[in-house]
């Protein structure tokens, strides 16, 4: 609450939410502005003159284009969207029945398993990747996608169970008592009754771990060696930083166009997504 | 249609296929059975991405066509960024799988010696066919029991600079010694013209300033017996101490988090008039004399000479990057990627890329130094023979695998790195001196 | 007959007849079983057993393709010689908590911003949270170009405005070097509290606001005697993720810096990585990594006791 005069809520609340605003988004911009703009201006060094870094008067889309031509770009973004579909999916489902059970079932072990399942979260991945490599070798899964799609679940799934763990917990008993007096078993109850009132959680849950899966980086660089099978983000870290041609450009176009598949889809979901956030931060 | 295609090609591609040309398609229709070579076989080949991009250009664009041509394979290259290449064969031997030819820089097959396939014949026909390979060659892809890999080439290092702003500081010709060099540089850096190097975690201008100024002043990390570390004597701590004031009077400070490239961007855009690099800078200028223009407007690199390193008390020497293809020990298709080897490394297949690369890097093996080439640019002159005078690190004891470790974990530069930022120069010796008797005990 | 007496059965016996799997999952603890075998496998494939292997790893001598011997506990002794690895220790430590602070600091500001009502509030909290969105290594590539030696464009407004004369080496001088890592860090995660917290603003009954108001309470006062410790059990989550996540950062810094001028940057996971996978001393790395662990178990058990404390307060 700001009481009083006008020159008050300018200080205390316009300008900082602006300047918040403004440190939070420049880079974006940034990005789009390299994007567009020719090699000659991109290398001029900063005390030059005639410098305008905040606009350019020539935007060119040589960078898009060289990286939709010259490297496996449009590759990565396939790859890296169905790993991150598919993992999202298998993480859901095993999300799904943990964050039921640990949440309205009750058996021996109950608390411990959950602690356990939050335990493998602190495990550092820098430690299982080596160990991760074996076990990918004797399954033959090196260089595929797949080494991905069933390695990712490990981190996406304590997320998801937590976070369907919150939803569950908040709904009530009796409506599953109900239906089982009505004489559907526990499973149907479960399936036709207490999962379609959580599909805002399920679609939260989804949403955050498609978000996660698309970050994750060094399991990726790890278990992936093929310029074809690569994810966006080891594809534009390791085939755009080359020797001395400058490629900003493209990397910035890399990371523009890497980034806008997740930011679409969590602009048409964001009241899900920040329920998420806050669901797996409050449950 | 493509099927057939193929399996001619291979049919005629075949050890004496001459003869059976005639009678092979119809026959394999006859029999409805396929030939020996049911597939082409696919040859992975992972490169650092060359600081030449001309080459790597040449290589997907002729060679590539050429080895279908020549070999029947179907070759597949890649390049990533030469930083990554020892994380990338760490992970390829642990997961079993991945590129079937590695191009390894410095003496990093050292560290693979047990996952590297045996390439001796290779070798051998390579050396006995082209005049011998290079001591600093030799020292890196052999480990004294068996050939790592087929050396591949030699990368130059000189320094390049600046031919009127040296003159206008007063230098008709580049330094001879470091002393001098200091001088010099001082100078040029009141001037707004500071000297480049880098001093951060870099596989190339690293090293290949740090380790010959070790050298230049008497200082080495092992003794000729291999295990005893001699790091830490006066004449490294000479040099640490030279460096420390070198830098503070002659170079631009930001060096400290350079990579391979920045030196290069920071040369082309005039912020430093002299820097330790390969022939890149050079050569790129020359490939774009329109876009690289000096203060005056006249293309930079009529201004541009090459020189080697300065002396020393010691001496002067000069490390240049060697490197090695690696033929990997859980390729499936090592027939296939042996045959490639030896057909890439040959006179007539190598000629095209050596030409590409246009004197940035020497061959592997001596006759290279005869090559046309060198006669068409005196600029490029000082590269020709660079490969003869190297040493390489490990020195004096063998270029094995744990020099390739204290390479690896950048000792000595952090050693210059660390005093450049204020650490006594003794300490810091003695840092570096700790961590290799911790390397060479192993 | 006054009162028929169903017995429970009687429920079920116009219900389809049940296979024997099906009475099974009846049980609470067989269907929990079921429910859970699908992550219990997972897990254990992908994590316990990995695990298990990394320890046995970092007891070894294991090289890239060489499989080592049995070693004990040297790795862990040679590591508290290596002053690489204290460094990278109290640089851990250091951009921990450094960043945890700002980030909680600056994301409960925000958080407080957000929480007033004004036009576009909806459209602003959606863009605010894109940089915890889009994949750090992509918005991290963005910022090593603003940080470049050469072409920075914060450099470049710094001196137009003639704050500064020379140039920031934001990258190559090792104390900025990890200036630029802890900035880069904290314009990541502060969304991240900022909604979170925000989130646990709008639980609290704003008439618990307006009643310490009326008894004459300034704002500084009702913050901290009102919002706070309502906040207070979101705020030790959040904190709690985010220490996890910070602690075992790797992709900022890899970009970044990859462990900074002279090691000034590195971090656990970093280091691991540049001597596991970049010089191929598996069992060294492994070593690395594994000395993580029981400080974040630390952390987060003393954390966790901290949020049960304040829960049944």
């Amino acid at each position: 609450m700001i009481e009083g005069a006008r020159w008050r809520r300018w200080v205390y609340f316009y300008i900082p939410l602006a300047v918040f605003v403004f440190v939070l988004l420049f880079p974006f911009y940034w990005m789009m502005v390299t994007t567009v703009r020719p090699d000659n201006e991109l290398y001029r060094p900063w005390m030059a003159p005639n410098y305008t870094p905040f606009w350019t008067l020539h935007p060119t889309l040589e960078h898009i284009k060289f990286l939709l031509g010259e490297t496996l770009f449009s590759t990565w973004m396939l790859n890296t969207l169905l790993i991150s579909i598919a993992a999202t999916i298998i993480s859901l489902f095993c999300g799904l029945l943990a964050g039921y059970a640990l949440s309205r079932l009750k058996f021996p072990f109950a608390g411990g398993l959950g602690t356990g399942i939050f335990i493998t979260y602190l495990v550092p991945q820098t430690l299982l990747f080596i160990p991760l490599a074996d076990i990918i070798r004797s399954f033959k899964l090196g260089d595929t996608p797949w080494a991905l799609i069933l390695t990712y679940p490990t981190f996406l799934i304590p997320f998801c169970t937590w976070l369907l763990m919150g939803y569950f917990k908040a709904i009530p008993k009796e409506l599953e008592e109900c239906a089982r007096i009505d004489g559907a078993t526990r499973w149907r109850a479960m399936i036709y009754i207490i999962f379609p009132i959580a599909v805002p959680g399920i679609l939260s849950a989804g949403i955050f771990a498609f978000t996660l899966s698309w970050n994750e980086f060094i399991y990726a660089l790890v278990f992936l060696s093929s310029p074809a099978e690569k994810t966006v983000p080891v594809g534009v870290t390791s085939e755009l930083i080359r020797g001395d041609v400058f490629f900003w450009g493209p990397l910035m176009a890399g990371a523009l166009l890497g980034s806008i598949p997740v930011a679409m889809i969590y602009s048409f979901f964001v009241e899900y997504y920040v329920a998420g956030l806050t669901g797996s931060v409050k449950g | 249609m493509p099927r057939i295609h193929r399996r001619k090609l291979l049919q005629l591609s075949g050890a004496g296929a001459i003869a059976a040309r005639t009678g092979g398609m119809a026959a394999i229709l006859a029999t409805s059975r396929a030939p020996a070579i049911a597939q082409t076989a696919t040859v992975h080949w992972l490169r650092w991405n060359d600081f030449v991009p001309a080459s790597d250009v040449y290589l997907k664009q002729q060679v590539i066509p050429a080895a279908e041509k020549a070999l029947g394979i179907k070759l597949n290259i890649e390049t990533i960024n030469g930083n990554d290449l020892q994380a990338r064969t760490t992970s390829a031997i642990q997961s079993g799988s991945g590129p079937d030819v590695i191009c390894g820089l410095n003496n990093w097959p050292q560290l693979y010696a047990e996952s590297v396939a045996d390439v001796e014949d290779v070798v051998n026909e390579i050396g006995k066919a082209q005049g011998g390979f290079y001591d600093e060659s030799k020292a890196v892809a052999n480990n004294g029991k068996k050939w790592l890999g087929v050396p591949w080439c030699v990368l130059g290092a000189q320094i390049v600079y600046r031919k009127s702003w040296l003159a206008e500081a007063g230098a008709t010709k580049f330094p001879e010694t470091w002393d001098e060099y200091r001088a010099l540089g001082k100078k040029l850096k009141a001037a707004g013209r500071p000297v480049g190097q880098t001093l951060g975690h870099t596989f190339g201008d690293a090293p290949t300033f740090t380790y010959p100024l070790m050298w230049s002043y008497g200082g080495k990390e092992v003794e000729a017996d291999g295990k005893t570390v001699v790091i830490n004597s006066k004449g490294t701590v000479d040099s640490v101490k030279f460096m420390t004031a070198f830098w503070k009077e002659a170079h631009d400070e930001g060096g400290l988090a350079w990579d391979d490239t920045n030196n290069n961007r920071a040369f082309l855009a005039g912020t430093i008039s002299s820097t330790l690099n390969g022939a890149s800078i050079y050569l790129l200028a020359k490939s774009k004399p329109e876009t690289y223009l000096d203060e005056k407007g006249k293309p930079m690199h009529l201004d541009m000479a090459h020189s080697p390193l300065p002396k020393g008390p010691a001496g002067q020497y000069g490390y240049h990057l060697p490197m090695t293809n690696m033929l990997m020990g859980y390729s499936k298709n090592q027939k296939a990627a042996k045959d490639f080897l030896r057909w890439m490394t040959s006179k007539d297949v190598y000629q095209g890329w050596f030409n590409s690369q246009g004197g940035y890097s020497v061959g592997a093996t001596t006759i290279w130094e005869k090559d046309p080439l060198w006669d068409k640019d005196p600029v490029m002159l000082p590269f020709r023979a660079a490969a003869r005078a190297g040493r390489f690190p490990g020195y004096a004891g063998p270029a094995g695998r744990q020099a390739a470790e204290g390479l690896s974990k950048y000792l000595v530069t952090d050693m210059y790195a660390k005093a450049v930022q204020g650490m006594p120069a003794e300490e810091s010796v003695k840092w570096a001196e700790g961590e290799f008797r911790a390397i060479y005990r192993a | 007959m006054a009162v028929t007496s169903y017995p429970v059965s009687e429920a079920y016996a116009g219900g389809p007849r049940r296979g024997a799997f099906t009475r099974l999952l009846e049980d609470e603890r067989w269907l929990a079983l079921v429910l859970l075998l699908p992550t219990t496998l997972l897990l254990a494939i992908f994590i316990a057993y990995p695990f298990e292997k990394g320890i046995e790893l970092s007891v070894t001598d294991s090289k890239v393709g060489v499989p080592g011997v049995f070693v004990g506990l040297s790795n862990f002794v040679a590591l508290m010689d290596d002053s690489i690895f204290r460094t990278a220790v109290w640089n851990t430590f250091y951009y921990t908590i450094v960043t945890t602070i700002f980030k909680l600091a600056l994301g409960l500001w925000l958080a407080l911003l957000l929480n007033r009502h004004f036009r576009g509030k909806a459209v602003t909290r959606a863009f605010v949270l894109l940089p915890f969105i889009i994949p750090t290594v992509l918005s991290t590539f963005a910022w090593k170009w603003m940080f470049d030696p050469t072409f920075s464009v914060i450099n470049w407004t710094l001196f137009r405005v003639g704050l500064i004369h020379g140039r920031i080496n934001w990258l190559s001088d090792p104390d900025l070097a990890m200036v630029s890592v802890i900035i880069v860090n904290i314009w990541r995660g502060v969304p991240f509290y900022a909604i979170s917290l925000l989130a646990g603003l709008q639980t609290i009954n704003p008439e618990l606001q307006e009643a310490a108001a009326i008894d004459g309470a300034r704002p500084w006062q009702r913050f901290w005697h009102v919002t706070w410790p309502l906040l207070l059990p979101v705020t030790m989550v959040v904190v709690l993720f985010s220490i996890i996540q910070t602690f075992a950062d790797f992709q900022l810094v890899y970009v970044l810096t990859s462990g900074g001028p002279a090691n000034s940057t590195q971090l656990f996971a970093t280091y691991a990585y540049q001597i596991g996978v970049g010089t191929g001393l598996l069992s060294q790395g492994a070593a690395i990594s594994l000395a993580m662990f029981p400080i974040l178990l630390i952390v987060v058990i003393v954390q966790l006791l901290y949020i049960r404390r304040v829960e049944t307060h």
